[in-house]
């Protein structure tokens, strides 16, 4: 079962009067429920863009000819409001971002704590949850640690508690790997690999590293604003076929 | 916590932003204390006025007092419409120039019981005995400024204008002008009166024949307004009658000043105090873009990031707000155990005017960090992210 689902994707920035770049030029793209896949492609190749439009965090242009759908579950989302998008990407989604992005004056637990406030869940409920989430990542011991404390891969791994503390149904990671060396950058790809293993975790990430790319279900590579190869191998068939047969 | 914590990440601009609003609050407390202080003090003379009429000869705060003659109490209760006539004697407590804040000290010589117990500005004892009619000779009740200056209590001795006075009594605070004054029999003020005119004066007139003011009751359902046109009809042009109006019109002008001067500085601290707090959240919003571009990814609402800074924000003023309290309240009772012994006490620091601060300060902050909250809330949490 799909759990993203999206056609004609298009992202068109305009930075200045003149100047257009059109990251994304009509996309279309499958997630499938419990799988784990990279997005990879060269710099400028639309990638991320891909990324911020899965994870709501910029709507799809309008687009003059068919109109853009983007359906999470069977709620078609391309346009919703930023409040809207907001509520699903507190409840329904997890981030993880290339430098941490953790707030620097929390705590280890403040921040995944942080996580359950945005989703409406709080105290003792959502004390537990951050523990358990800490746990999950091994680092149950340094809650109270704040990130300048931390090493990066520590610190990658509070992020990863962040995201999944709500049990999202699904976890965008931009360049998880990116700023750590390669045993720490193992590490956490393990750990992603672990929750998608273990706990059906949908995990869609975006990355440089082949070997990151290599550990995944499947690679859907860009250039130029659209997709070369959606992954697809003929070792999946059942895949190949759903992803273009379900209808909107 | 979380808030002290932000807040303490720029504890140079925080602090001189605090500081700022600081100022203004305890400039607020303190003019804010005094003009309680002088409304009270007003607000006691347009009370005591208001049911009354007082008959003199010029102006005695001028020092162009004449002396009426008590045969100008017979005269005015031959008025119709006067229930009761009060001779006095009020004057200066001695001839110091120095000019006070509020009222002066005052002698008041008078005669319990002439008011036919009409007199509505009730006066309680603190140490001691009220005036009695009968009481003869050198002894005086004292306001309660004026014992604390004197350093009087009742049964001791205190000297006014040369002569030992036996204190006989202490009358509680009232906040407006019996604090200063020393009550005597009529007869005693008299004699004290005569011997401060000039002596060309004092020869062609009777001591016991004199006083400077008659407080005139009107009788039941007579308007003091009305009872003052019929005093100067029937007292000639040379008396001036003055009612609760013409005292409020006096003073009301005082009142006027104080609440401009009030609302000059509330406005002043209101400006510097609300542009600096909007500058600090500003910038405090700016550095934290990135922090805001990861809250907003990972779910805060635009109105959790705007209540975010907001929060923060009303924080400063409180904070700056209970500094700004606590040294103006340190100032006012400063200024207060300095001016005791002088008997000036000028403020008066109400519960109203403190929590009136604390809430103007809080209020302010608040307000202040709208504009930088707006901002905030309005960025794009993917461009936010990458802002370095």
């Amino acid at each position: 079962m799909a759990i993203l689902e999206g056609r004609n994707l298009r992202k068109t920035y305009r930075l200045s009067k003149k100047n257009k770049v059109e990251a994304l030029k009509g996309v279309e793209i499958s997630i499938e429920s419990g799988e784990m896949v990279a997005i990879m492609g060269p710099s400028g190749s639309g990638k991320s863009t891909l990324m911020h439009l899965l994870g709501l965090l910029h709507s799809p242009d309008p687009n003059h000819g068919p109109a853009p759908e983007l359906y999470l579950g069977d709620q078609n989302v391309a346009s919703l409001s930023d409040d809207e998008r907001t509520k699903i990407r507190a409840r329904r989604m997890g981030f993880v971002f290339q430098d941490f992005n953790l707030v620097p004056t929390l705590t280890a637990i403040e921040n995944v704590l942080l996580a359950c406030d945005y989703a409406g869940i709080k105290g003792k409920a959502a004390r537990e949850a951050a523990l358990e989430a800490l746990g999950l990542v091994g680092l149950a011991d340094r809650a109270g640690h704040k990130p300048a404390e931390l090493s990066g891969g520590e610190q990658q791994r509070v992020a990863i508690a962040r995201a999944l503390v709500n049990k999202p149904e699904i976890i965008l990671a931009d360049e998880p790997t990116g700023n750590l060396d390669s045993d720490r950058s193992a590490e956490v790809l393990a750990l992603l690999r672990q929750f998608n293993r273990e706990h059906g975790q949908t995990i869609v990430l975006v990355t440089h590293d082949a070997e990151v790319g290599e550990a995944c279900d499947r690679v859907i590579r860009m250039r130029d604003g659209r997709i070369r190869d959606n992954g697809l191998r003929a070792a999946a068939p059942a895949m190949a076929v759903d992803a273009v047969a379900v209808p909107a | 916590m979380r808030l002290l914590r932000d807040l303490g990440r720029r504890k140079l601009r925080s602090t001189l932003t605090i500081s700022g609003i600081a100022i203004g609050i305890m400039a607020l407390v303190v003019f804010g204390s005094m003009a309680n202080k002088m409304n009270a003090l007003i607000d006691g003379g347009s009370k005591y006025y208001a049911d009354k009429d007082v008959v003199s000869i010029g102006n005695m705060y001028a020092g162009t007092i004449q002396p009426l003659s008590l045969t100008d109490v017979d005269k005015i209760k031959a008025v119709d419409g006067v229930a009761a006539a009060a001779p006095s004697i009020e004057m200066m407590l001695d001839d110091s120039t120095a000019t006070t804040m509020g009222t002066p000290e005052m002698i008041t010589g008078t005669v319990p019981g002439s008011d036919k117990g009409l007199e509505t500005f009730a006066t309680t004892i603190a140490q001691g005995r009220k005036l009695q009619f009968g009481d003869t000779g050198n002894v005086v009740v004292l306001g309660s400024d004026l014992a604390r200056k004197l350093n009087a209590s009742a049964g001791g001795k205190v000297t006014i204008r040369g002569q030992e006075f036996e204190v006989i009594g202490i009358l509680d605070p009232t906040l407006t002008a019996p604090d200063k004054d020393a009550e005597m029999p009529l007869a005693t003020a008299q004699q004290l009166f005569v011997s401060t005119l000039p002596p060309v004066v004092r020869a062609n007139v009777k001591a016991s024949d004199l006083a400077t003011s008659i407080t005139v009751y009107p009788a039941k359902g007579v308007d003091p307004a009305v009872l003052k046109l019929r005093l100067e009809a029937a007292l000639g042009t040379s008396y001036s009658v003055m009612d609760g109006a013409d005292f409020d019109a006096m003073l009301g002008s005082i009142s006027v000043i104080f609440s401009l001067v009030l609302t000059g500085v509330a406005g002043l601290s209101l400006l510097v105090g609300g542009l600096s707090t909007i500058n600090t959240m500003a910038m405090a919003v700016a550095e934290r873009t990135r922090e805001i571009g990861i809250k907003r990814a990972i779910g805060a609402s635009r109105w959790r990031i705007r209540r975010e800074v907001v929060v923060e924000s009303a924080a400063i003023g409180l904070i700056a707000g209970l500094i700004g309290l606590a040294i103006g309240a340190a100032m006012t009772t400063m200024f207060n155990d300095m001016g005791r012994a002088s008997g000036n006490v000028l403020f008066d620091l109400t519960f109203g005017t403190a929590a009136t601060a604390l809430l103007f300060a809080t209020g302010l902050g608040a307000l202040a960090g709208f504009v930088p909250a707006w901002g905030a809330s309005r960025l794009d949490p993917v461009t936010a992210l990458r802002y370095e």
